[in-house]
């Protein structure tokens, strides 16, 4: 029972995790919450379902186009909804993004309607044994994925020119722009990749909840971002470590404590991070 | 139709309150609150279930509401205020879906049925079941609360809440304590909209989860941003104009928030400062360096 938990837990955590990442790279460019990132993750399994629905393309060709609509979306948000807005009070692109989060979700629902959407195609997942306990392949499908994409990540941040240039806007857009990094093309690769990764987890959970629906976003959207400020906002391997960690404490409190309460436990675990240590676990960029 | 006109009237005076409140805390302190519903909602249950329970009179399950939100809000503010715009955004929202989870599960809450067959307000002698009667205690409220609120935002400390909005640390140089201000006006917007949410519940007399959602916090907040960040008038206004909108666009009405989402992004784009925001007050002119 625990261990089982234990791994839903992982799971789950593992694709908050992978929209942690895109909160964290915004934020850690821009100081900006994108709050549509949980849109982007739910455009991303639309697209991936409503392709595999036609029965013309593969799984992985599906999978890669979602990612690439996630990310496309992702860009031009970025173009329409936050570039006119830089250098003006936090307030005003925060209250942009919230709009933008807004204006998606009711978009889709026109599109779409309000009914969940099953996953075109059904997988054969067994379930195996681990040292003894049962895990489905399922689950370590996902969080492989996830880790690879993490594993991705942190090689193109940490080894690659652009992901080099990134980080440099990140720690002092100025100064980038004068060793002459093209801060605006950096600002739109930011959110190419983060918004790819957040597609990637949208196409992941549709497939492990069997479910797309137009709301989807909204709740792993906010907890991912409380996932990040538990890392550190800013800090990549913060924002991993801390999607993990409210993966496994929400699938551990709804098990033991009380399944009603299961999704205040991650807002919970904000509030208390936020007064007790705002830096979060790992230092983050953030005050 | 009169009737009908007389309840539009009724509930945009509530959200006059709402509105105003929080523009209390957006467009005077420079915060953003999304978890606005939660204290409506507070406000809403705590009122209601005196007075099912121990059958106290209005004016004091109005008070009882005032508090109960008040003292909520003084709970989240004192440790999150600290925080910078954004943090502050998320955890009022996650706060918001906090208490909406506790209004669904709690025993006493009535779960997702809710509160059923709360009394109609009756004082001094007055039987505010007519809703023209109601529409004039909504209307003696709201207006207290103009005058309050105008008495606020023109004093001393409404001139210390606008440069804590415009600058935080120069505020705090010119010897404002500023942690003090957004606590107080956190508290103080929380108790208002707590008061709204007594008004709305002994008006429908019956109230449930789905009234005080994510939803209404930020239809709140497109108010307030229509009508114009940081000008009372405007905040009026735009609680006017959305609480009469979405009746007269009923065919539409699948597309209400595709509009309120568009809007806010299109408006903060072309028109920061909003329908009636004044220049010297608008966030246009909070344009940062750099």
């Amino acid at each position: 029972m625990f261990f089982q938990q234990l791994i839903n837990g992982l799971t789950t955590g593992s694709v908050y995790a992978l929209i942690a990442l895109g909160y964290t790279m915004i934020y850690g460019i821009l100081g900006l919450i994108n709050f549509a990132q949980g849109e982007i993750y739910m455009c991303g399994a639309f697209v991936a379902v409503l392709l595999l629905a036609t029965g013309k393309v593969n799984f992985f060709l599906a999978f890669a186009l979602g990612m690439a609509a996630a990310a496309l979306l992702g860009v031009i948000l970025e173009r329409v909804a936050f570039r006119p807005l830089r250098g003006f009070h936090p307030l005003v692109p925060l209250i942009s993004a919230i709009g933008a989060s807004i204006f998606l979700q009711s978009l889709a629902l026109l599109l779409f309607g309000p009914n969940d959407r099953p996953f075109p195609i059904q997988f054969t997942f067994s379930t195996i044994n681990i040292a003894g306990l049962p895990v489905s392949t399922l689950q370590i499908a996902i969080l492989a994925a996830a880790l690879g994409f993490m594993g991705l990540l942190v090689v193109f941040v940490r080894y690659t020119t652009y992901g080099k240039a990134i980080m440099a806007c990140a720690l002092d857009r100025d100064t980038a722009r004068l060793m002459g990094i093209n801060v605006d093309r950096m600002v739109s690769l930011t959110f190419l990749v983060g918004s790819a990764l957040s597609g990637a987890a949208g196409i992941m959970m549709a497939i492990y909840y069997n479910a797309t629906y137009p709301r989807m976003g909204l709740l792993p959207g906010l907890k991912a971002f409380s996932a990040a400020i538990l890392g550190g906002v800013g800090n990549i391997p913060g924002a991993i470590l801390g999607g993990l960690l409210l993966g496994v404490a929400e699938s551990l409190g709804a098990a033991y404590i009380s399944s009603g309460f299961k999704d205040a436990i991650a807002f919970a675990i904000l509030i208390l991070v936020l007064l007790l240590r705002p830096q979060g676990i790992l230092r983050g960029r953030g005050d | 139709m009169a009737a009908y006109v007389v309840h539009l009237a009724i509930l945009a005076g509530i959200y006059i309150i709402l509105t105003v409140s929080i523009n209390l805390i957006i467009g005077y302190a420079g915060q953003v609150s999304l978890g606005h519903a939660a204290f409506y909602g507070i406000g809403a249950y705590a009122s209601a279930l005196v007075s099912l329970h121990w059958h106290v009179p209005f004016p004091a399950a109005a008070l009882t509401a005032m508090l109960v939100a008040g003292l909520c809000g003084l709970a989240l503010g004192l440790p999150t205020l600290r925080l910078k715009e954004d943090y502050l955004a998320i955890v009022t929202l996650g706060f918001g879906v906090i208490v909406d989870l506790v209004f669904l599960n709690l025993e006493f809450t009535g779960g997702p049925d809710g509160l059923p067959g709360i009394p109609p307000p009756s004082f001094w002698g007055i039987d505010f079941r007519p809703p023209w009667l109601y529409l004039i205690l909504v209307s003696v409220i709201v207006i207290l609360v103009l005058i309050a609120t105008y008495r606020l935002v023109d004093s001393y400390h409404g001139r210390a809440l606008r440069a804590i909005r415009d600058h935080e640390i120069t505020a705090q140089v010119m010897g404002i304590n500023t942690p003090a201000y957004k606590v107080v006006v956190f508290t103080l917007a929380a108790a208002l909209a707590g008061l709204a949410g007594s008004l709305y519940a002994h008006y429908i007399t019956f109230i449930n989860p789905e009234t005080f959602g994510l939803h209404t916090s930020i239809l709140i907040l497109t108010m307030v941003v229509l009508g114009g960040m940081g000008s009372i008038a405007g905040s009026v206004l735009g609680a006017v104009i959305l609480t009469i909108l979405p009746e007269m666009l009923r065919q539409a009405h699948a597309y209400q928030e595709l509009i309120y989402g568009g809007l806010l992004m299109l408006l903060l784009i072309w028109r920061p400062e909003g329908l009636l925001g004044r220049g010297k007050l608008s966030l246009k002119f909070l344009k940062r360096e750099g």
